[in-house]
């Protein structure tokens, strides 16, 4: 059952999936703890968008999920409260501190794609078109939504390099246990 | 037609395969004293079928080379036997026994059985995998006749009941020795191939029962209904009733229960999230009241 996994590698793909969902399912939580303390302020449509476009990478990758058959990670709800928190806390911090947020997850974010395109690339471009296409779409929308945050001050922010390091340590870590678990 | 094994560690593999030829009624060969035969083509693909090799044939470039219908793997050969082994589990049990017995109606030796453990874990497993294949299959079938229209959709509760009531009928023409193929699943060496079969098992049924779900629930669902099928696997061997229709209406129970429990926790939650908006509304109203609301 499932789509026709010929020779794919179905471990591979399935860690892939595995992360990317859990990925998109935190960066849904971080914009939903950032509406929920700057919703109503000037920057809130501008989040609500990005939002909206990381609700749409989740809908892809929920898709992909059953059609590789692939399970989530067990971790789903840590990440729920986790980006919850990581998006308000950054937000309380202002709107700076918000967008210094997503600066730092968007880049780890693009990262962590770049290097699946990669190794997908090394294995079988053809064998995982599919794949490689979704995902060199989305790293492009992170890298936008990346790109958004600089405009919008996110240097500027209040510790804005040990607020970064920090975050993007968090990533690491929260990419690497949901590979496997 | 020679039937050759394709030779790969472990030694006494190599050692069984040179007893099955020597032994056999098929084969006048002379004994393979050791690989010291001269040597063919040392490459698989030149391989041709016609070709009877005196001895097993050391093959250092893996199970790549091509297999022509006269060529079995050992993989293949060892399939062959434990499926031909069944028939003698209802006397013998999951035993090295009735593994030898099963090799005597292939025409080989009674010494193939040293292929295997001496426990019998090799039959089990092959059996158990066998049935998750054919459930797979039967799955498999159902889902087409739906998608055709030909059959009507189950829902999700009958699905699971028919699904398990099939694979666990498949125990029945060994349900005097399953006990023992149950203890055997639990030896610890045997426990993370038969935690395999078991969890693959229940992920197919799921899968075709429709399930899409992408998070906490993907593990509930299986959790629940690898619980029912352990505890009506557990029911079936020791029900004595015609049929075992006393293990089939425990079935129907259990996956009725689980089922229930599910609706009642949807039931919960959404009773929850409407007292929580109630009291959310009642907070703003109060706010409004007091003039905390106001903007200054």
């Amino acid at each position: 059952g499932g789509v026709s996994a010929g020779a794919t590698n179905a471990a591979l793909v399935g860690r892939i999936i595995r992360v990317d969902h859990a990925g998109e399912y935190g960066a849904n939580r971080i914009y939903a703890g950032q509406m929920a303390v700057l919703g109503r302020s000037a920057v809130g449509p501008l989040i609500q968008q990005m939002w909206n476009q990381e609700k749409e990478h989740l809908k892809k990758f929920n898709e992909l999920m059953v059609a590789y058959r692939v399970r989530p990670t067990v971790l789903l709800p840590i990440w729920n409260v986790a980006g919850f928190v990581l998006g308000a806390g950054s937000a309380l911090l202002g709107k700076k501190g918000a967008m210094a947020c997503t600066v730092a997850v968007e880049e780890s974010i693009s990262n962590h794609y770049n290097n699946q395109i990669r190794t997908l690339m090394e294995e079988d471009p053809e064998k995982y078109r599919e794949l490689l296409q979704v995902i060199k779409q989305f790293r492009d929308d992170e890298l936008e939504h990346h790109d958004i945050g600089l405009e919008h001050n996110a240097e500027s922010a209040p510790a804005y390099s040990v607020l970064k390091t920090a975050i993007q340590l968090g990533c690491k870590a929260a990419i690497f246990l949901s590979e496997r678990i | 037609s020679a039937v050759r094994c394709q030779l790969c560690p472990p030694q006494r593999a190599l050692q069984a395969s040179a007893a099955l030829r020597r032994v056999s009624d098929e084969h006048k060969k002379e004994p393979a004293a050791s690989s010291s035969q001269h040597q063919f083509d040392s490459h698989p693909t030149d391989q041709q079928p016609e070709q009877e090799p005196q001895g097993p044939r050391p093959s250092y470039t893996g199970q790549g080379g091509q297999e022509s219908e006269d060529y079995e793997s050992e993989e293949q050969l060892q399939h062959r036997i434990l499926t031909a082994a069944l028939e003698f589990v209802p006397e013998h049990g999951w035993s090295a026994e009735a593994i030898a017995e099963g090799a005597k109606t292939l025409g080989l030796s009674a010494a193939a059985a040293g292929m295997f453990h001496n426990d019998g874990s090799e039959l089990v497993l092959h059996f158990v995998s066998q049935c998750n294949t054919e459930l797979s299959e039967l799955l498999e079938q159902e889902q087409k006749l739906v998608q055709l229209g030909e059959t009507e959709k189950k829902t999700t509760e009958q699905f699971l009941r028919d699904a398990l009531e099939a694979r666990l009928r498949m125990l029945i023409p060994y349900i005097e020795k399953w006990p023992q193929a149950i203890s055997i699943l639990l030896l610890p060496h045997n426990i993370p191939s038969s935690l395999n079969l078991l969890t693959s098992m229940i992920d197919d049924i799921w899968h075709y029962a429709g399930d899409q779900s992408t998070d906490l629930n993907w593990y509930t669902r299986r959790a629940v209904l690898t619980g029912i099928y352990n505890t009506t696997e557990l029911v079936m061997i020791q029900d004595t009733s015609p049929d075992f229709e006393d293990t089939w209406r425990f079935l129907e129970n259990r996956v009725a229960d689980a089922v229930n429990m599910h609706n009642t926790a949807k039931q919960i939650k959404s009773t929850g999230e409407a007292l929580v908006q109630g009291l959310m509304g009642a907070a703003v109203t109060v706010k409004n009241l007091s003039g905390l609301n106001q903007r200054r």
